[in-house]
This record gives structure tokens, C-alpha cells and sequence, in this order.
């Protein structure tokens, strides 16, 4: 917080814009702590409130509409790529796209303030077809709503902060074994992943040339689908004469499969 | 992971009894290769909520 408080004193509004921005892109920067450290600036005469808000507004809802427009014109391409880092891809979108309509469009409002739906609301909005002026209304309401919360609470608790600034200093010893501890944690969650897919690979697999030969010979093969992405755009394609094999509702999918015949499964 | 997906599901079918495997590079490698490839069928994609 003391380096950043430093930072945001001799850069100012652009840095602070910037980090806006990049977090409303989905880059993993801590735009809440530059915020805070606006308000605390602003506090103490190093920034003027009325230019942080000038500034981190714009830049947010540049970044959003960035993502909006991309959403409305890619279809589902994008949600599915920003749905490949989640837990269970196979799901992500559809989840996301359905909680979004249920809850309607002032989720909007309120997606700054939640991780994960902060970065997917605004191409889920496009995604779905939401008017552009609609839009930019209830996305620059997020971001006033936002930035004042976090700017606020810097400039109200300033004095808090910098004492918390100095306590961080003076815990240096402690800051470096919570990155360490952290970082650990990283390397365990990485092998858990490498262990977890290790059991996949005792599966068979085929290349393409040889499953290709198979159907060329007449061989009575299967070849299954089980992406979901794949299935939200008209004009999608898939291997000729494959079927579709829903990864959500496996149990119920692979019922009409026949056990003694070769199933070939792909996804993207 | 290249294809988790399919060896994911590749991996549960087999438990259950069927003869599963996984198709290495998936749909890019088939298109790569020039194989033929369909239009998802209107009846198999997933209609998702639009605001208009």
C-alpha cells in the first residue's frame, strides 16, 4: 500500500486509469488497492477527486465496452476462452448466461463489486444481445458505483491506510513468508492438477489419419462430440456423421451407446 | 491439458464399460487435416437467453 500510495502521488490519474482499465479487461490487477490509494491521495492534497473520477470512470467503461463489443460480434468465442481458466469449463458459459438472464440486468450494476463476473458481464451482455445505450447506462452506473465505493472508503480512512502502510513496512519479514507460503500453495495446487490428469492418460487415443482410416475401410465406429462450446453458435461444425455427446448429462447421454463397439470422443 | 475434455469423459465411459478413446488434436486437428466436417444440426445446439 506504501509503494502504491507513492506510485499513485508522482503518476496520478494515468496510473490509476490504467489499472481501471486493465482489471475491466480482465488483466489481474489490483484496481480496488489503486482506488483506495486514489482516495487516500486525494486526501492528502496529492490528487484532485473530481480528476480521479474523470479519469478511472472513462477508463472503466472503455475497458467494459471493449469486452461488450467483442462479446456481441464473436458470439460465444470470447466467453468460451475467458471459460477455459474456470473450474469446470463444460459449464461455465451456460451457467454464466442463464444466472445473468435470471437475475436480469442490474446484475450489471453490481458485477464490479463480484470476482470472476466482473470480467464475464459485460461480453455476456453483448453475447445476449443487450442494447448498446442500455448498456453503457447500467455498466457506467457499475462503475461510478464501484470506484466511489473503493475511492470513498480511501479518502475517509486515509489516515487508517497509511498507518496500515507503515505496519506493512515494518512486517516486511512477514509480508515475504505470506508470498512464500502462498507461492507453496500455488506449486501444490499446479501438482494436484499434474496428479489429477496423470489417470487421463492411460486412456487410448487415435490420430485423426488413423480414425479417418477406420471409417475409410467401413469399420463400425463411433465418433462422439463433447464439447459445449461448440453448441452455442449456429453455423458450428463438428466431424461429419458424429454425434453429440452432452458432457453435463453424461449418465443420461451414454445410455443409447453401444458397449461393444469403438466410441471416438473429440472436443475442440 | 490438450483435450481434457475427451479424456475426461473418455476416462468415465471406460469405467462404465465403454470402449472409449480420444481422438489426439480433437476438431482443430481434423479440420487441419482436411477431413469433412457438418453443420451442427438446429435441433442439437443449445438455445441460450437473449435480452431482445
Amino acid at each position: 500500500m506504501g509503494d502504491i500510495l507513492s506510485l499513485i502521488s508522482h503518476h496520478g490519474y494515468a496510473l490509476v486509469a490504467l489499472a481501471v482499465f486493465l482489471e475491466a479487461i480482465g488483466v489481474p490487477v489490483p484496481a480496488a488497492l489503486a482506488l483506495l490509494a486514489a482516495g487516500t491521495a486525494s486526501a492528502v492534497g496529492k490528487l484532485r477527486l473530481g480528476l480521479v473520477f474523470a479519469s478511472t470512470v472513462p477508463a472503466m467503461v472503455t475497458g467494459d465496452a471493449l469486452l461488450f463489443t467483442l462479446g456481441r460480434y464473436t458470439g460465444w468465442t470470447l466467453l468460451g476462452l475467458l471459460c477455459r481458466i474456470s473450474v469446470n469449463p463444460e459449464t461455465c458459459i451456460l451457467r454464466s448466461a442463464e444466472s445473468f438472464y435470471r437475475r436480469g440486468k442490474m446484475t450489471l450494476v453490481l458485477a464490479k463489486f463480484i470476482p470472476g463476473i466482473n470480467t464475464m458481464a459485460p461480453p455476456l451482455a453483448g453475447s445476449m444481445n443487450m442494447r448498446p445505450f442500455q448498456f453503457l447506462r447500467l455498466d457506467a452506473a457499475g462503475a461510478i458505483l464501484y470506484i466511489s465505493a473503493y475511492v470513498t472508503a480511501g479518502f475517509v480512512f486515509s489516515g487508517f491506510f497509511e498507518i496500515f502502510a507503515r505496519g506493512i513496512k515494518n512486517a516486511g519479514r512477514a509480508v515475504e513468508w505470506a508470498v512464500l507460503v502462498g507461492l507453496l500453495g500455488y506449486v501444490a495446487y499446479r501438482l494436484r492438477l499434474y496428479w489429477k490428469h496423470r489417470m487421463y492418460r492411460v486412456v487410448p487415443r487415435a490420430t485423426v489419419g488413423e480414425v479417418k482410416r477406420k471409417l475409410d475401410e467401413g469399420s463400425d465406429i463411433v465418433l462422439a462430440d463433447v464439447r459445449s462450446h461448440g453448441y452455442y453458435d449456429s453455423g458450428a461444425s463438428r466431424i461429419h456423421g458424429s454425434i453429440r455427446l452432452e458432457p453435463n448429462t453424461l449418465a443420461e447421454s451414454v445410455k443409447t451407446l453401444p458397449k461393444d463397439k469403438e466410441i471416438y470422443l473429440y472436443c475442440t | 491439458m490438450r483435450e481434457a475434455t475427451s479424456a475426461r469423459v473418455a476416462h468415465w465411459m471406460r469405467e462404465q464399460g465403454y470402449d472409449a478413446r480420444v481422438i489426439v488434436g480433437g476438431l482443430r486437428a481434423w479440420e487441419r487435416s482436411g477431413y469433412q466436417v457438418e453443420t451442427v444440426p438446429a435441433d442439437d445446439l443449445v438455445q441460450l437467453p437473449k435480452f431482445n
